[in-house]
Order: structure tokens, then sequence, then C-alpha cells
């Protein structure tokens, strides 16, 4: 029963398009593009934070030490400084250390080997990283590094604070949010107005089909069906249609960005927006139709209550 | 069974287009309801059929108060009762046999049942050899058939005909009102609104004379006159 009327009430609403071709493609274009704009806010927002999230990883502090330190005094700043809670752990390098890196990292360049033999001291100083347990601590380690108290054993503090790129990148990728939202805003009322017309007009050119609907009897859902499946009909087609041009678009972008942005990258895999795509699809894909089909109810049944007595 | 119980009805707030109406039709009753225009006879019709709300009183149908029916609930009722107009309000794009068939279709009935019901109510409105025509190839009389068999669709136990040979001559017109007697006969109540005196007084059968809303007569074997 629910069967044969559903696949009646499906007939319909195909044939409703059907009469309105024109209109039906105006609505899928813009819908797809408030999906592809949609789209553009999500990765937009992802890619953000995974940038932001490795540029907090590269937060690097490190000191070296003034010359005629002695190996006891470097193990005491660190015994200090990895006693702090707001440490993870500290690494030494020795002069000695830092010079067997030196040496491995030009092995290939003879004239440095040469220069070096030529150097009655080692000319490196012993340094010391120091990794926090959170990148927000980094600045008060530093601080505490600085202080009088060990001014005349560090020589330098290295400290590459990337707070101001993120805050920089924040308020860029809130800019783009805004944009984009204030865009899928403008989009989203064009496709509510447009699917809202469409069913209008369909509502009047059905007007006597309604009428007799009514007078037979024929249910709600039976009258307004029709309407409310051609809309989400038109969205479902539309979130098809959003992804196929997305996804070889991501999948095209995905190296050059990756390259770009993550260069250097520390732990694990760097970020991929492909990959992140083919993981996350079910989301991604269920944003899209939430977005989609939740336009279209609204505008069809908006229209109907408007448009449809009783 | 059709009970008005002091039933009133006003479109607006100083004129109403029935007062205090109390009347019964029994199940299987032949009425017409006869007065001249603007009497309020229409009114009578859309209120049994729920289109509108009565603004006083109480309608009863077999036992069913429908006096504030849900909105939900008007498709069931509707389903019970069918209805026919002066302007047939027939579908111009579908044959005689879809527009039956689409009054069923939109009732949800399976499409066997449709395929099997349909020609069973062409022959009985007499259009079986015009199933396939269009309204614009019929004449008025039988555009006329064509709407009491899609009343006939769900085998309502009422039927309302609301000046049904309005647009027809006097031939067709009996044609008709024979049309609904053995419809009638076939056990549905049948309710004729109309101000052709010639019908009323040759069926023979209850008049309820309306004038400004108010029922002023209401006879077994009535006759009319204007
Ligand atoms: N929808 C309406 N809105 C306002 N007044 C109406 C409406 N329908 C009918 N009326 C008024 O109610 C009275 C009865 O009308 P109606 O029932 O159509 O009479 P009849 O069918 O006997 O000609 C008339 O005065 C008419 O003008
Ligand atoms: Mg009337």
């Amino acid at each position: 029963m629910i069967g044969v009327s559903f696949f009646r009430v499906s007939k319909a609403a195909l044939q409703n398009s059907w009469r309105n071709v024109w209109l039906t493609l105006a609505t899928l274009v813009i819908m797809t593009i408030t999906l592809l704009v949609v789209l553009l806010l999500y990765y937009a927002n992802i890619f953000g934070l995974e940038v932001i999230k490795d540029i907090e990883q590269k937060v690097d502090l490190s000191v070296t030490f003034k010359d005629g330190i002695s190996e006891q005094q470097v193990n005491e700043v660190a015994k200090t400084v990895s006693s702090r809670s707001d440490v993870q752990g500290v690494q030494i390098i020795s002069s000695e250390q830092a010079l067997e890196i030196f040496k491995q990292r030009n092995i290939d360049k003879p004239f440095i080997e040469e220069s070096l033999k030529e150097l009655e001291e080692n000319p490196l100083p012993a340094s010391m990283f120091i990794v926090a347990k959170e990148p927000k601590f980094y600045e008060a380690i530093a601080g505490f590094l600085g202080t009088d108290r060990f001014a005349e054993i560090i020589d330098e503090i290295h400290f590459e604070d990337s707070r101001l790129i993120i805050e920089r990148l924040i308020s860029l990728i809130e800019t783009i949010k805004n944009a984009g939202l204030i865009i899928s805003a403008v989009f989203a009322g064009l496709v509510v107005l447009i699917m809202f017309n469409t069913v209008r007009l369909a509502i009047y050119s059905f007007r006597e089909e309604i009428d007799i609907m009514h007078l037979v009897g024929a249910s709600r859902w039976f009258i307004r069906g029709p309407f409310v499946i051609e809309s989400i009909l038109v969205a479902l087609i539309s979130v098809v249609m959003a992804n196929a041009i997305a996804w070889p678009i991501i999948k095209a972008v995905a190296p050059t960005l990756t390259t770009f942005f993550f260069e250097g990258h520390i732990q694990g895999e760097p970020f991929d927006i492909y990959v992140h795509t083919l993981d996350n699809w079910p989301n991604i894909v269920g944003l899209q139709l939430a977005v989609a089909v939740g336009l279209a109810m609204f505008s069809s049944i908006i229209a109907l209550q408007r448009y449809l007595k009783s | 069974m059709i009970t008005f119980s002091n039933v009133s009805k006003k479109y607006s707030r100083d004129s109403a287009a029935l007062h205090e109406i109390n009347i019964k039709i029994p199940t299987g009753d032949f009425v017409s309801i006869v007065g001249q225009s603007g009497a309020g006879k229409s009114t009578m019709l859309k209120l049994i059929s729920a289109e509108e709300r009565p603004t006083n009183g109480k309608i009863v149908i077999d036992g069913w108060d429908i006096t504030k029916i849900k909105k939900w609930q008007v498709p069931h009722l509707r389903r019970q009762i069918g209805v026919v107009f002066q302007d047939f309000k027939l579908l111009p794009k579908k044959s005689t046999y879809e527009n039956v068939a689409f009054a069923m279709e939109v009732g949800g009935a399976r499409t066997r049942e449709i395929r099997e019901s349909v020609p069973h109510i062409l022959k009985l409105v007499n259009l079986t050899n015009k199933a396939t025509a269009y309204p614009g190839e019929l004449s008025g009389g039988e555009k006329q058939r064509v709407a009491i068999a899609r009343a006939l669709a769900y085998k309502p136990q009422i039927l309302l005909a609301d000046e049904p040979t309005g647009n027809l001559d006097a031939l067709h017109s009996w044609d008709i009102v024979q049309l609904l007697i053995k419809i009638n006969k076939l056990g549905t109540t049948v309710l004729l609104a109309t101000h052709n005196n010639d019908i009323v007084n040759a069926l023979k059968k209850r008049v309820l004379t309306l004038s400004q809303g108010k029922v002023v007569a209401d006879k077994k074997s009535g006759t009319y006159k204007l």
C-alpha cells in the first residue's frame, strides 16, 4: 500500500520536474554552487587547523651555552629545566657531539673538513633542546631561561616563536570562514528563493489536480509529497554533482598543497586533503546531504504551507 | 444518518448563510435541497464534506461528529462522500477512464483494484464507449456522468450533487437525475441541491426548502415553486 503510493508520488514528482525543466536546472546549478562553497568552507577550516597544528609542532626552543661552561654546569641547568612541570624533556648536545653532527652533515664537502682541522679548538658550543608539554608553554620556558640566573651560563636562547604566524593564520582562516559563510548564506538564500518559486509554479500548474485531490479525499502526504520529493530529488542530484566536481579537484591539488604547507613535517604522514576526504567521506557527504536536503525541505514546505490551503 | 443540530454558518459577522438548521437525513434517503440563489444550499453541502466548518451547532454523520474534525481526518471523511458540481471539475488532459482512475489513485487504491473497478463504474454511468474520450470531446451530460463516476470511485455512502444540472439542457438534466436515482437505489444517500423545479416536482422525493439560510419547508414528497 505504502509502496504503491510512494511509487506513484515519486512518479508524479518526476513528471513535475520535467514540466518545469528550466527551473529545475537552475535550482540544480545554484544548489550545486552552494554545496561547493560549503565544501570550500569545510576544507578551509580543516586545512587551517592542520596547518596550525603543524606549525605548533615545529616550535623550537634551544639554548647554546657559553664557552668554557663545564659539563656539570650544563647538566645542572638541564636538571633545573626538566624539573619544571611544563617541560616534557631536554636533550643536551655537547660541543663534541655537535661537531660530530656537523662533520656528518658535511661529509661530502672536503674543504670544511680541512678548515676544521686548521682550528685548534672545537668552535661549536654545547647546546640544549627543550620540548614543552604543550606548545603554549614555550614562551614561559623561554622567559625562565632568559632570567639573570642563567645569564652567566647561557649564551643565546633560540626561540622561534611561531605564535605570530599562527595568529595571522587564524585571522586569515576566520576571514575565509566569514566570507564563506556569507557567500553560502547568499547562495542558500538563492536556493530557497528559486525552490520556493519552483514549488509555487508547480502548485499553480497542478491547481486543478490538487483541487480534485482535495475533493476526493487524497491524503495530505499524497498531495504534498510530490512537491517535497521533487525538491529532495534535486537536492540529491546536486550532491552528486558537487562531489563529481569537487573530488577530482581535491585529488589534483592535494599533493601541491601538502608540499607547500607541510614541507619538513615532523611527526607521521603530512596532512593530505585527498586522504582526509577518503577517510572522512561519510561526514563530508553527510554535511552536503544535510545542507541540500535541509534547504530543499525548508523551501518546499514553506511554499506548500503558503500556497496550499488545508 | 446525517444530523444537523442547531447549525449556523456565518461567513461574515452580520449575515448568516445558514441559521439554526435542525434536520435528520436517514441513510439511503434521496433529498432535494431547493431555494433561490444565495439561500444556503451549497453551504449546507460544504458543511457535510467539511469544506466549511459550522459557526455554531453540531453535525454528525453516521455517529461521527465532524463539527470539529481535524485537518488530517478530512480525507477519511471525503472518501465516504462523493461530490459533483455544476462545472464538472474534470481534468481536461485526462480521458474519462483516467479521470476516474486518478481519483482512486490519489486515494492510494491498488493498481489491480483500479483496473477492475473503473470499467464497472463507467458501465454504471453508461460511459463504457467513451472511456478513452477527453472531456473536450464530451457533451455536458456526458461530462457530468464522468464526474459522477469519479464521485463513485470510493463507493461512497453519501453523494452530494450541487446543481449538477445547472449547465445542462432539460433532456440531459433528466438523464443525470435518472442516474442519481439509480445510485440512490443502490443504497447511497443522495443530496441534490437544485433550483430546477421541474426536476424536483417530477422526483416525488423529500424536499428541503431553504430561504435566507433557514429551512422553511421539509416535505416527504415535496414540490417546489419559485
Ligand atoms: N465563501 C464565502 N464567503 C462569503 N460568503 C459566502 C461564501 N459562500 C457563500 N457565501 C454567502 O452565503 C450565502 C449562501 O450561499 P450559498 O450557500 O452558496 O447559496 P446557494 O448555494 O443556495 O446559492 C450567500 O449570501 C453567499 O453570498
Ligand atoms: Mg450554490
